[in-house]
């Protein structure tokens, strides 16, 4: 019997490969040049004002071997097209430059320029990946994306799904902070970075269950390095869930931003500056979306609908004796479609209602349309 | 005369019934297992497979977003590197037999984005089980 069914193996293998073959049903790949990047071209046009056409993001991704377990990886960014010396003109940034050390599934070590592990759309802000022109308002005003630091730190998947990073970076400067858009000035981006102190910052993030993603992510560290008799501590928190599900596409993002010692840093930059930039004690936002799949058929008969709320606050909390300003506690929707021709190319056409608690500051809406892809 | 026909249908009855269990065994080996796996920026879903030394598996691996590559490392004698089709574009089956007991990383091999060297997982390869008849044959 065993004879019988050894020769039975053994005709089958003449029938089926012994070692790894692989097939897909599939159109022709398509071609991919040594480098790998995305782009993000948009129109604009604020109620108010006229239109504009930005070429927002160029980014080009650089991938190296040294070896299977020693990889580098670089990403370098030119932000509205044309860099002068101001950044409202254009921005050149080294967003990523590190080495990876691949040690095993569970701990792997990572050095040098690195995105802070912090938020859905930070580590994950391909055009084609997100619903909307521009990225949520609470990534952009209460978690500073694209926020990059330089560090060192590791990362790894533990369990069936379990994934992690920690990494120590250098601090924010909390003499950049503003009320308008919160700590986003502050970054040091890698250029010189102060590390009198560091910062420590990690995210756990469950991926076992197919289509669904949770994750939770935080921050902290002493950004008062250049006054060091203040205690500027800045601690980030946030959770986030995805979950797709046939045409259904659901995500939620919340934020929270505490800075210590806030009244004495207004007092702080005052005494520098002659304006107190009525920074919070606290920030806060969250946003929750639904994408729906009209057009199901795979590319080019492939639309998304969705519908967005967003409500961010740069004035949470004041420190005590500062005026809370409602201009600054804001909600958004946006509703719009993405429709991909492929799906690394993204047509994003959207409308953006936003409103504050402010009774003076005029709301203003919004019209976007975008093009991006990813190659 | 007729004890001969009797023998002969015995004759041919026994060489059918072996041909079948030989074709049944055959159809055993054949039976592959599939494993589902789904890739998307920047996670494959399951990133942890575990299979038996000189077991075959067919891995059926679909992406929901752009082309992934599917690369195993460290696999002596297996080489793997492959791309899965962008979403809508089809599903990439990769038959994967591996005879030693190990632990063997997989990943994706084709520049997916900025958290593309997140994208791995691994194979554990398992000791197969002995099978009791086995085992007293061994002994004796």
């Amino acid at each position: 019997m065993n004879r019988l069914a050894l020769a039975g193996f053994a005709l089958s293998l003449l029938a089926a490969p012994v070692y790894a073959q692989s097939t897909a049903e599939q159109t022709p790949a398509s071609q991919t040049g040594p480098f790998s990047g995305y782009m993000d071209f948009h129109f604009n046009k604020e109620e108010g004002l006229a239109g504009e056409l930005d070429f927002h993001r160029f980014v080009l991704l650089f991938h190296h071997s040294f070896s299977p377990r020693v990889r580098f990886v670089g990403e370098l960014e030119v932000e509205h097209a044309f860099v002068e010396g101001l950044e409202d003109a254009g921005e050149l940034e080294l967003e990523q430059a590190y080495i990876d050390f691949l040690l095993s599934r569970s701990f792997n070590v990572r050095a040098g320029m690195m995105l802070v592990p912090v938020g859905i759309i930070n580590e994950r802000h391909e055009p084609p990946v997100y619903n909307g022109v521009e990225r949520p308002f609470v990534d952009t005003v209460i978690v500073p994306t694209t926020w990059f630091e330089a560090g060192a730190g590791v990362h790894g998947e533990i369990g069936r799904g379990l994934r992690y990073r920690a990494f120590v970076m250098a601090p924010l400067n909390a003499l950049e902070f503003s009320a308008d858009e919160g700590i986003r000035e502050g970054r040091q981006k890698g250029s010189r970075s102060n590390v009198r102190n560091f910062a420590a910052t990690g995210r756990a993030e469950y991926v076992g269950i197919p289509g669904l993603t949770v994750g939770a992510s935080f921050w902290t560290g002493d950004s008062s390095f250049e006054a060091p008799r203040l205690d500027a501590t800045v601690h980030v928190g946030e959770v986030d869930a995805r979950y797709q599900r046939d045409r259904l596409e659901l995500r939620t993002e919340f934020a929270h931003v505490a800075i210590d010692d806030a009244g004495r840093l207004n007092d702080a930059i005052q005494g520098l500056t002659g304006v107190s930039p009525n920074i919070a004690r606290a920030l806060r936002g969250f946003y929750a979306e639904a994408g729906y799949r009209v057009w199901n058929q795979g590319s080019p008969r492939d639309l998304v609908a969705f519908v967005r709320y967003e409500n961010f606050d740069t004035q949470y909390r004041m420190p005590g004796g500062f005026q809370r300003l409602p201009q600054f506690d804001r909600d958004a929707i946006v509703t719009g479609v993405t429709y991909y021709p492929d799906p690394d190319v993204a047509l994003k056409v959207d409308y953006v209602r936003r409103r504050s608690q402010s009774r003076i500051i005029r709301n203003s809406n919004a019209f976007n349309v975008g093009l991006g892809w990813w190659f | 005369m007729v004890v001969l026909m009797q023998a002969l249908v015995m004759l041919r009855t026994i060489t059918i019934g072996l041909a079948v269990l030989a074709s049944a065994a055959a159809g055993q080996q054949n039976e592959r297992r599939t494993i589902r796996i789904s890739a998307e920026r920047f996670a494959f879903t399951p990133s942890r497979i575990e299979v038996t030394a000189g077991e075959e598996v067919e891995l059926r691996l679909r992406s929901n977003d752009t082309s992934h590559g599917f690369r195993i490392l460290d696999a002596d004698n297996l080489t793997v590197n492959v791309a899965i089709p962008k979403r809508g574009k089809g599903e990439l089956t990769v038959p994967v037999r591996i005879d030693k007991p190990g632990t063997y990383r997989f990943e994706c091999s084709r520049m997916c984005g900025a958290g593309h060297d997140f994208m791995h997982g691994e194979i554990v390869v398992k000791e197969r089980a002995a099978k009791a008849g086995e085992n007293d044959r061994e002994r004796r």
